[in-house]
């Protein structure tokens, strides 16, 4: 045993893929990193991700960075049940004392989870919001999913929440299509607290938006992941969000990952050739 | 495990390497060090000297971390007593090591921007076991040490100057002292009365007994805090000795 005492994981991902089509032992072997493919030549499958395994800590971020289609958000959607998975477990710690695979959980016990258990944080705000609700009422769906029926008391936490992520009161009650790129992102930040989830999931949060209000939703990220302690997974391309955001990080290249490392070590000696290209290719 | 360990020692480096292998160049490589064993004990500040190129970075990103050591070995003692490998722990333990035992201090801050001076140093606090209240009196007695003005302590750190930054980070990297600091440069945007402040504020520290490696390009700083002096040449340890023999070793070298 290590003499070093590390926090414990709150999220576990072991040995995760998820191939889109039929697939053998030989669609994994033709395609990842070493092949530049993730496309299985002879049956046109795509393993779009396998074999990762994580964990994260609560309070401690880990990145996923890579380039698109490099199988970072279908790793994030596969935890979030957003997608079925093909192999691979998920645990939480909060569920059954981690020794649940959430992966064969039901469909309606794992959107259960998407309550108060994971929530998800995603770059288009039309996927995480209805944008046709208010603000307050986007937030309501939530809380009431998790059992709050008095209106007083949802509206009092709805525009708690909407007041932590800088979301001006007096705009609850507009409907979300009329709001800015920014504060969408701000009430789905808001609409992802509701209730207190121990794990949040950021895919891209900040991409797509001006570089001030980008600067101002990584503030708050950053703030809200000390305040709450969470765990987090932060996919993203950007290096800036993740250097600011994650102390570690793992590297995805045609499915698979080629790398992990301390987030400063990734930055500054990347070892994979694809790392050292996306590196050079961020700070250049 | 067979092991010997000096009980005194705080840092035991043994024959470390480095080497960066370039993949976007061919794969050309680059050796930056070379072999390189050196020690730090408990109340040490040993100063690493030598031209630019020859090392002195290198070896405390190697030992940090941020550059990850081809082969060797870098020996560190725990508050328990226990030695542990740098070379060979988790990310995870790193990190948290990193958080608690082991300050870096550079010359570039590298924290968040946008966020205020206290908020830095007092998270810096909090990272190690420290709460909010204690942690913000702990950064603020570590400001006011280092002579940083106080209307500048709600202020967003990336509008300061360089020597404000820097005093930033050392009262960050210091506001709790670890059992090991690694300084490279951390004074050299500082006018001499700061300089002065900073300097003592390292000394404090290794009167306390944190082991302290350090990188400065003035002769001056190191003949006042070195307790040894570590010349470093093509990535391995050339000459070693007394800060002052040594140091003039150096400058007859140098001429």
């Amino acid at each position: 045993m290590s003499p070093i005492i590390t926090p414990e994981w709150v999220l576990k991902v072991d040995g995760l893929g998820k191939v889109f089509g039929p697939f053998t032992d030989e669609s994994i072997a033709k395609t990842g990193s070493d092949r530049g493919t993730s496309k299985d030549p002879s049956t046109g499958s795509i393993v779009a991700a396998w074999d990762v395994s994580f964990e994260v800590a609560a309070g401690e971020a880990l990145g996923v960075v890579g380039e698109s289609g490099s199988g970072k958000s279908t790793v994030m959607r596969c935890i979030a049940g957003d997608q079925s998975t093909s192999v691979g477990s998920v645990h939480l710690r909060s569920i059954d004392g981690g020794n649940t695979n959430i992966l064969n959980m039901s469909a309606s016990a794992r959107r259960q989870l998407r309550i108060d258990q994971i929530a998800v944080v995603y770059q288009d705000p039309a996927e995480g919001l209805d944008l046709r609700v208010t603000a307050g009422g986007n937030i309501a769906a939530p809380l009431t999913a998790a059992g709050l029926r008095n209106f007083g008391a949802i509206r009092h936490r709805a525009s708690e929440l909407l007041s932590r992520t800088e979301v001006p009161l007096n705009r609850m009650d507009d409907v979300v299509r009329s709001f800015s790129g920014g504060m969408r992102q701000r009430v789905q930040l808001a609409k992802a607290l509701a209730n207190r989830p121990p794990i949040v999931l950021l895919d891209e949060p900040t991409t797509g938006l001006d570089a001030s209000v980008a600067a101002g939703v990584l503030d708050l990220i950053r703030g809200l992941l000390e305040e709450f302690g969470l765990a987090a997974v932060v996919v993203s391309h950007d290096f800036s969000v993740i250097e600011m955001l994650t102390t570690r990080c793992i590297v995805m290249n045609h499915g698979r990952v080629v790398e992990s490392a301390l987030t400063d070590q990734l930055l500054e000696d990347p070892h994979h050739p694809y790392s050292q290209k996306l590196v050079s290719a961020a700070r250049s | 495990m067979t092991k010997k360990f000096d009980p005194t020692m705080v840092l035991d480096v043994r024959k470390l390497y480095k080497e960066f292998v370039l993949h976007t160049v061919d794969g050309r490589t680059v050796e930056a060090l070379n072999g390189i064993s050196l020690t730090v004990s408990a109340g040490e500040h040993v100063a690493l000297a030598g031209t630019s190129g020859a090392g002195k970075s290198s070896l405390l990103k190697s030992i940090y971390r941020t550059y990850k050591p081809s082969s060797g070995e870098v020996w560190f003692q725990l508050l328990d007593g226990t030695f542990v490998d740098l070379v060979g722990l988790t990310d995870a333990e790193l990190a948290t090591l990193r958080g608690t035992q082991i300050g870096y201090v550079s010359q570039f801050l590298r924290a968040a921007p946008r966020r205020s001076t206290l908020d830095i140093v007092a998270k810096s606090g909090m990272q190690r076991g420290m709460d909010i209240s204690t942690a913000r009196e702990a950064a603020a007695v570590a400001l006011k040490k280092l002579n940083l003005d106080e209307a500048l302590w709600d202020v967003s750190a990336s509008v300061l100057s360089g020597g404000e930054k820097q005093r930033i980070n050392l009262a960050a990297g210091t506001i709790s002292p670890p059992r090991l600091l690694l300084l490279d440069e951390p004074v050299s945007a500082l006018d001499p009365s700061n300089r002065e402040a900073a300097l003592e504020l390292i000394d404090t520290l290794t009167h306390q007994g944190v082991a302290v490696l350090a990188v400065f390009h003035d002769i001056e700083a190191m003949e006042r805090l070195a307790t040894r002096v570590v010349v470093l040449q093509h990535g391995v340890v050339s000459y070693e000795g007394k800060p002052q023999q040594t140091l003039a070793k150096l400058a007859g070298v140098a001429r």
